[in-house]
């Protein structure tokens, strides 16, 4: 099965941010609690977790890109 | 005064803005997010770590920790350093001590911090719903420890005696930088009323009420003003000291002079040390209130 990953919301003041990088490449194998990205919000880089144990199937962002709050990041192919 | 290294500290706004530093990453584990987020919308309750957009939210909302920021959300003063909206204020609630009370019970808080906004349009300038949030979190949760981190009040001492009077754990309030930068960064707040503030606090509350404040790091300060606030601290007899970075909330606050090195924080920890404070926190990510509990318990159990 193919999940999706979204932005979460990063920062209670804004909904737009800078993606930072990938920690995870299509094919690697991730764990629930294991950094798949940074992101750059005003105050912090947020690295974010993977809510999901599977394998990273595509990126759909890069580095550089601006991204908003539910925007899809990610697909993880979940077993 | 003799240091191992030169203060580099430019005290000029540099063109372009800084890359952020490493350190600056924090985790954030959304649904441990979410769950706090919900239970705080859900009693009407605004934090300091929301309204401040602070780095450390995803960590301590992480772990079920929060500072409540009472009496907001909007704030009287437009200190240039400053996340939290300044605009015109709200009507006091009076049943917002009880929620924040219910709260800490709800999160099994064993340490709470309760700040506020600046309230000048008060007659009381927000002193009293001080004093009814200690009482209520006493009442719900009478093994809880509680530190406030309080406006200057202008320095008025009724404002004092009442907070000082409901007996919190901790006394706090921020003398936010050194003087030569404070006109620059705080706004109708003055480095020698805060000095006064904790002072009197200090002269006034029982022995075994701790006394503390903070300051910000990255905002042009140079080394011989750090150890000048670390002695006129020291000289009203101040408990603990939090060092922590300056992060710029936006395009229009004050300008983010430096991200300050590590080595740095570990000078001022052992100046500070040395000049008899019981316990300094000085770290990038050092905030007023983060690790609060921690902080008390070291002291307590020394």
């Amino acid at each position: 099965m193919i999940k999706e990953v979204h932005m979460p919301k990063l920062s209670p003041k804004s909904d737009q941010y800078f993606f930072g990088k990938w920690d995870k490449q299509p094919g690697d194998s991730v764990k629930t609690g294991d950094v798949l990205f940074e992101v750059e919000t005003e105050k912090a880089i947020s690295q974010v977790e993977s809510q999901e144990d599977g394998t990273l199937k595509a990126q759909k962002v890069a580095t550089g890109d601006t991204t908003k709050v539910g925007d899809l990041v990610a697909t993880i192919e979940v077993a | 005064m003799t240091t191992n290294h030169q203060t580099s500290a430019p005290t000029k706004a540099p063109a372009k803005a800084p890359a952020k530093p490493s350190w600056l990453k924090v985790t954030y584990d959304q649904k441990k997010v979410d769950k706090m987020t919900d239970l705080l919308k859900g009693l009407k309750l605004n934090t300091v770590c929301a309204e401040a957009n602070c780095p450390n939210l995803g960590e301590c909302f992480g772990s079920g920790s929060a500072s409540f920021i009472i009496l907001g959300p909007n704030c009287t003063r437009a200190c240039r350093f400053c996340d939290i909206p300044h605009g015109h204020p709200k009507d006091v609630d009076l049943l917002e001590p009880l929620r924040v009370a219910q709260a800490t019970k709800k999160l099994g808080l064993t340490h709470v911090v309760v700040t506020s906004v600046d309230r000048d349009d008060l007659p009381d300038l927000g002193a009293d719903q001080f004093v009814r949030t200690i009482h209520a979190i006493k009442k719900l949760n009478p093994k809880t420890t509680i530190e406030v981190l309080t406006p200057d009040f202008q320095g008025r001492e009724d404002c004092l005696d009442k907070v000082i009077a409901a007996g919190p754990d901790v006394f706090n309030h921020n003398m936010e930088t050194v003087r030569r930068v404070t006109p620059l960064v705080r706004n109708r707040a003055t480095y020698d009323t805060s000095l006064h503030v904790l002072d009197y606090v200090k002269k006034h509350a029982p022995k075994n009420m701790y006394v503390k404040t903070g300051i910000m790091l990255g905002l042009g300060e140079k080394d011989e003003e750090v150890y000048q606030l670390m002695d006129d601290l020291r000289a009203i007899d101040v408990d603990f000291l939090t060092i922590g970075q300056y992060v710029q909330p936006g395009p229009k606050n004050y300008t983010l002079r430096e991200w300050v090195p590590m080595s740095r924080y570990q000078e001022y920890y052992k100046q500070a040390m040395k000049r008899g404070f019981k316990f300094v926190a000085s770290s990038p990510l050092v905030r007023s209130s983060y690790k609060a509990k921690e902080e008390l318990e070291a002291v307590e159990n020394k």
